[in-house]
């Protein structure tokens, strides 16, 4: 299992793998730049399609109006799920564990039953679609990313810092700003940026809840789902290239925070610790 | 040593507001789920309550169409479960064993990288990719295979895409229980003569089952329930649970049968991951004895 010929056969494995997902991305990017409307040949370079998208095509309003909602979700999702993380460090542990397991329903439950059940529960309350029923939708299936990576701070933080503060005679208030906050920053701005990406990019939850004749245009996915219908886009390949630049950005900031991609999930640090 | 009693401090109440958001915006919508099945008519904002029923029940009950659609998505999200499981495992491991420890942390980020670049855009990709007159059949033509037929819309489009889009999910489950193997423990297997086989199902299968297992949760239950991708890609015969669900409210506007459907989907849904983790732990334990 160790020896060199299975490992060289692993390591063709990965490259298959890897190559069969970054592919059709490499493949959008390379036709972003390519004049010719539909298809790959002949291959002629050309920017038209990135003048076009930051001209005529609706995309662009579109993103605007996916941003900002998103930016709203997330602030809210950072409020509140920072709290909830604070709050959380005061509970046993055993009801802590429980309650991390009913914050991760939102997530587990297929996102097209919880948008039904979500519409059903804005209709019966007489809001019916509308851009806060979306709101609220949005924040809580990215609340829970929030508690994880805000609460795995502080379950990685020293805690006495805050109460030698509290003994010297700071205020409650002064603690959390001074010395809370600084150390629990890392994990706020990775949950941060996680409820930002898994707001923009969630298509089901905005196109069940998103009300009709929306001021400033349909959010991106919703857009994006009725364009790519009837098939080739090419102002979409260029701003999936830009989208794929800011991924790459995206996972720079994470690993600079020192976030690894599984702890994003809240998947390993877990399985470590019952190793040793 | 004495139990401890359970005091409420105060600064836990501060968890309260999501508590209250997930009884709210979580919990309530699937009883109301449950409740809506027995609804008579479609429910407006503003308007009076309808009756209640029992024939949504009995109606799906005798639509085969439906249970033929539940048991094809049952099947399609198996088979893109167990392609993901067979490339994952190998990718996996070199990402944990084989690869500079260094190097991991940076792999792992480059497999998860296009899944932030969203569901709709590694779909539209995928589909550039494959449709006629697209990048993979001008190449194969242009290697003289002419005449190549593409797979869009057909089912294997939706289950090649549903694959591209939840692979990374799988490799970062499975990578993170294989981290967390001891090397040492493979090499006292081998040197104490097991064999490479028996060395997979005795030491590496059953520590890896954790991250198994919540893979097969992340795959298996959103591609049952999913709808964007045979919509887009699946064509006339390419229908899955979640697009007769979606054409409930999109266009029959027939709410309450919805909430049936919806509601049987989430049933079957836990049942089969409570008898998969079930059969994992009980492989886990038979195979590899307790593991610490």
């Amino acid at each position: 299992m160790t020896s060199k010929g299975f490992n060289r056969l692993m390591m063709v494995c990965l490259w298959i793998v890897l190559a069969f997902m970054y592919i059709p991305i490499v493949a959008i990017i390379g036709m972003s730049f390519n004049a010719t409307d539909y298809g790959m040949f002949p291959y002629v370079f050309t920017v038209k399609w990135y003048e076009t998208l930051f001209t005529t095509s609706n995309l662009l309003p579109a993103c605007w109006q996916s941003i900002k909602f998103s930016l709203l979700v997330a602030v809210s999702a950072l409020l509140i799920g920072t709290m909830t993380a604070y709050g959380l460090q005061y509970l046993s542990p055993k009801t802590a564990e429980k309650f991390n397991f009913f914050m991760k329903l939102p997530i587990i439950i297929p996102w097209l039953v919880m948008s039904i059940s979500l519409l059903l529960l804005f209709s019966f309350i007489g809001s019916g679609r509308s851009y806060f029923a979306m709101y609220l939708g949005n924040l809580i299936v990215v609340l829970p990313y929030v508690v994880l990576l805000v609460n795995a701070r502080f379950l990685d933080m020293d805690r006495t810092p805050e109460a030698a503060a509290r003994l010297l005679g700071a205020s409650p208030a002064r603690v959390f700003l001074d010395v809370t906050l600084p150390g629990i920053m890392p994990g706020m701005l990775a949950g941060g940026l996680m409820a930002l990406i898994m707001c923009f990019n969630n298509f089901t939850l905005q196109y069940y809840l998103i009300p009709t004749g929306l001021k400033g245009g349909n959010t991106l996915p919703v857009l994006v789902f009725t364009r790519i219908k009837s098939g080739y886009q090419a102002d979409l390949n260029a701003l999936s290239a830009i989208i794929v630049l800011i991924a790459v950005i995206i996972v720079i900031v994470f690993s600079r925070l020192g976030f690894s991609a599984g702890s994003l999930f809240g998947m390993s640090g877990g399985a470590k610790k019952k190793g040793e | 040593m004495k139990k401890r009693t359970n005091t409420l401090q105060p600064n836990a109440l501060w968890t309260l507001p999501s508590a209250g958001m997930l009884l709210c915006l979580t919990i309530a919508p699937l009883v109301l789920l449950l409740i809506f099945s027995f609804m008579n008519r479609n429910l407006f904002a503003g308007q009076p309550w309808p009756g209640w029923t029992i024939g949504n029940i009995t109606r799906i009950f005798q639509n085969a169409a439906f249970w033929k659609l539940l048991w094809k998505s049952l099947g399609i999200a198996a088979i893109v479960t167990v392609i993901c499981i067979i490339a994952a495992y190998p990718a996996a491991w070199a990402i944990a064993k084989v690869v500079k420890p260094k190097n991991r942390n940076l792999l792992m980020m480059v497999v998860i990288l296009p899944f932030f670049t969203s569901q709709l855009l590694l779909i539209y990709s995928m589909m550039n990719l494959i449709e006629t007159g697209g990048l993979l059949l001008t190449l194969l033509d242009a290697i003289g295979i002419h005449n190549a037929e593409s797979i869009m819309y057909t089912n294997k489009a939706t289950i090649l895409i549903l694959t591209y889009e939840f692979l990374p999910y799988m490799i970062l489950c499975l990578y993170s229980s294989m981290e967390g193997i001891n090397d040492n423990l493979i090499h006292a297997s081998l040197i104490l003569g097991a064999s490479k086989a028996k060395t997979f199902t005795n030491i590496v299968f059953p520590m890896s089952v954790p991250g198994l297992l919540s893979g097969i949760l992340l795959v298996f239950v959103p591609v049952a329930g999913t709808f964007a991708e045979p919509n887009l890609v699946g064509g006339n015969g390419g229908m899955m649970v979640g697009s007769m669900i979606n054409i409930q409210y999109k266009d029959n506007l027939n709410m309450g049968y919805g909430a049936v459907m919806a509601c049987i989907l989430l049933i079957v849904l836990c049942v089969i991951m409570a008898i998969v983790s079930y059969a994992a732990k009980r492989a886990q334990i038979h195979i590899g004895g307790e593991v610490e």
